[in-house]
């Protein structure tokens, strides 16, 4: 490989030679690079994940209140395994959810978005939570998801809708619970 | 072979076929119960009859024929008293169900809404019939 050396010279000259060079056109080495970065760019969020995440988010916001109202709500007993069954199918929902959640790698999404994001994280929420609370919390949570599954692909519609459809169902079983 | 998108037509004359399959169903179902079950039949009965006519009418309005319901359907188990009679309308209810999730698949936005609207109803009343919730109604368990 004779011609290495003298690539690698040339190279070295060259990297030596760059600053009086930049020196000469009246700029700063620092400035030649100030243009825009193609590598560092954060790609944006699709609408349907802004969707997503939203709804991630209330049904974590769902699983909270629910996770109150056991810890407060121990007798009757049927009631708190009534509670602990309608949870139960929250967390399932959130499962789902999750699934469908892929985000772009360095997207400004997650982390950054606390009303949004799909992470754990604690969610702090009122002390005591009424059933007539979880009632309305089901049936907003119930219109809501109808409101956005308009607007986003057919499979993640359907999986709005029937979420949807146990939220309304909860609201009903709830109702049998009393107003406290 | 992958199915294409379904029409809104075709998701309408599917939950039209499954209303008049729950019309059939709660004749056979509301036979062998009573007291306030009986009667929840009857509403329910009424209900899908009521559905069936504004199905209809959104077939119609769509220049296309509603389908016709079928003299007799084949019911997935035997009838022989209040239990199955019971599970019976949880069976139809869910069918309605996951034929009303059909339509939330379409690229109309107003038949989405609207099935996503009658997939409530009949998950609440198979609920009832059930005597459980259903993390997913309308899609397969998971």
């Amino acid at each position: 490989m004779p011609d290495i050396l003298p690539r690698r010279r040339l190279l070295a000259a060259s990297a030596a030679a760059l600053p009086a060079l930049l020196a000469t056109a009246g700029c700063r080495s620092s400035d030649a690079f100030a243009g825009p970065d193609p590598l560092a760019g954060r790609p944006a969020l699709s609408p349907d994940v802004v969707t997503l995440q939203a709804v991630i988010a209330a049904e974590r916001a769902m699983i909270a209140l629910y996770q109150v109202a056991v810890h407060n709500d121990l007798r009757p007993a049927d009631r708190a395994r009534g509670l602990e069954g309608l949870l139960g199918q929250h967390r399932q929902h959130l499962g789902q959810l999750l699934a469908r959640l892929a985000v772009p790698s360095g997207a400004p999404s997650a982390s950054s978005s606390p009303s949004t994001s799909p992470s754990a994280r604690p969610i702090t929420g009122p002390d005591r939570v009424t059933i007539a609370q979880l009632r309305a919390a089901e049936r907003a949570s119930a219109t809501d998801l109808v409101r956005r599954l308009v607007t986003v692909p057919p499979a993640l519609a359907q999986l709005f809708a029937s979420i949807a459809a146990s939220d309304a169902t909860h609201a009903v079983a709830l109702a049998g619970y009393g107003p406290g | 072979m992958t199915a294409g998108p379904v029409t809104g037509l075709a998701a309408l004359q599917a939950a039209l076929a499954a209303e008049d399959a729950a019309i059939f169903g709660y004749g056979v179902a509301g036979a062998h119960l009573s007291g306030t079950r009986q009667s929840a039949a009857e509403q329910d009965w009424t209900g899908h009859n009521e559905a069936r006519d504004t199905l209809t009418a959104m077939i119609a309005k769509l220049g296309a024929i509603p389908a016709a319901a079928q003299a007799f359907y084949q019911l997935p188990f035997a009838v022989h008293d209040a239990a199955s009679a019971t599970a019976l309308a949880a069976y139809l209810e869910d069918g309605v169900t996951r034929a009303y999730l059909g339509l939330v698949a379409v690229s109309d936005q107003r038949l989405r809404t609207f099935g996503a609207l009658a997939m409530q109803g009949s998950a609440e009343r198979a609920a009832f019939w059930r005597g459980s919730t259903q993390a997913f109604p309308g899609l397969e368990a998971s």
